[in-house]
């Protein structure tokens, strides 16, 4: 029978995370090499920690229990265990015992890593597209951010609203934008748990500039004069917690802010 | 003869696998939009998936990593470019040693980039017309792959 082989170490990219290599098989004569390995965790006081399993051959019903009792020790102090890299077989034996209510599972270490950034230093992620100004290529840009928000854990209507706000800048941006599409349409987006910062910034007709203006204004209320035209910025700022509209510059910058509601 | 411009899309992902399946999508919807076939389509988001999976399992493992892909698109073909701020010494030479070489021998380098739910390098050549890789002097490892439209 392969016997289990342990190793702490600190993650190379993220220090205050301790990564927990295993390999071999988790049986019950593993508890004991598994216990004193978890206390050089606590003895490090780094109590976020990933067990990197994608050399475990099999894992007992005895050694989860023990690992959930680990789990709860670092809940305790703040701190979470999650498993990465596991096995097909593993992961499959790990649900059939309910542990994928407990543990949370990851395809692999960076990975892991990323969602430690992710959820509990809260860091954003970026995204940067450039497309072609043209009305058709709106779509997949808008179904590809509501797609991203949807991957990150966003619910189903915060994702759709920002595929519907991310459709009215961009459609905005290509109509108004400089004929004879001298520059593509640039979409920047910064998300994290919390919240989504799109900003799309554009050419615009230069005979088209200062009735933009003027609509923003009015929109963003700068303009005591209401004006009629202006609706699908209208629908952004409803849709939105913060929109802004910058002219400055060569090109028109819409920012806009949704914070995540579900 | 006038030079054909085409439609360009750039995107930059952090590199994490849980961009990948959107970007790949967006891909396969911007060229049906152009008038490539669903099956066409179908087979450069396996490219992309492919390319954009390896990127991120074995590029850079910084946290800051991320993963650039370029699309041009042109009225006889499509060009990939991925880039990534490239990983070990060891996953670059074997990455090179798979694209480079045709021989049985790399067979054994193929398995290494094959990724458990992937379809590997392999159907990445067979699907493509070329497939080219470049290292820069910084380790930046880039991925040129031309897709023409009679190939399907």
């Amino acid at each position: 029978m392969e016997s289990v082989k342990m190793e702490i170490r600190q993650s190379e990219f993220k220090p205050e995370v301790t990564v927990w290599y295993i390999e071999g098989d988790l049986d019950s004569n593993s508890i004991e090499t598994l216990n004193v390995h978890f206390s050089r965790i606590l003895e490090g006081n780094r109590f976020h920690a990933i067990a990197e399993m994608s050399k475990v051959s099999n894992i007992s019903s005895a050694a989860v229990g023990e690992l959930m009792g680990c789990r709860q020790v670092l809940s305790d102090k703040g701190g979470d265990l999650v498993f990465a890299g596991l096995s097909l077989d593993c992961k499959a034996k790990l649900t059939h015992l309910g542990a994928n209510k407990i543990f949370k599972f990851h395809s692999d270490l960076r990975t892991a890593v990323n969602a430690y950034a992710w959820e509990v230093q809260q860091k954003p992620e970026k995204v940067w597209l450039s497309f072609p100004p043209e009305l058709n290529f709106v779509p997949p840009v808008r179904q590809l951010v509501s797609r991203i928000t949807r991957q990150k854990g966003y619910g189903q209507r915060d994702s759709f609203r920002i595929e519907t706000i991310v459709d009215e800048v961009c459609n905005n941006a290509v109509e108004h934008g400089a004929p004879d599409n001298l520059r593509d349409i640039e979409l920047f987006l910064k998300i994290d748990r919390k919240k989504i910062e799109i900003e799309v910034v554009n050419l615009s007709d230069p005979k088209k500039i200062n009735s933009l203006k003027a609509i923003s204004k009015s929109i963003l209320g700068t303009n005591e004069k209401k004006l009629e035209r202006g609706r699908g910025l209208s629908l952004i700022k409803m849709l939105s917690n913060d929109l802004s509209i910058d002219f400055s510059g060569k090109g028109t910058t819409v920012h806009v802010t949704k914070l995540r509601e579900e | 003869m006038k030079k054909e411009t085409p439609y360009t899309f750039k995107v930059k992902i952090p590199s994490d696998v849980d961009y990948v399946a959107p970007l790949r999508k967006f891909i396969a919807e911007i060229l049906q939009i152009q008038h490539f076939n669903p099956k066409f389509a179908f087979r450069s988001e396996v490219i992309v998936d492919e390319i954009c999976h390896n990127a991120v399992l074995y590029g850079s493992q910084t946290m800051d990593a991320t993963v650039d892909l370029i699309c041009s698109i042109f009225s006889d073909r499509v060009e990939f470019q991925i880039n990534d701020q490239g990983g070990t010494k060891d996953n670059v030479l074997r990455l090179k040693n798979v694209i480079e070489n045709t021989d049985e021998q790399v067979e054994k380098e193929m398995e290494h980039f094959k990724s458990s739910k992937g379809l590997g390098l392999e159907i990445v050549r067979m699907l493509s017309a070329e497939m080219n890789l470049k290292i820069a002097k910084d380790n930046v490892t880039s991925i040129h792959i031309v897709r023409k439209r009679e190939d399907n």
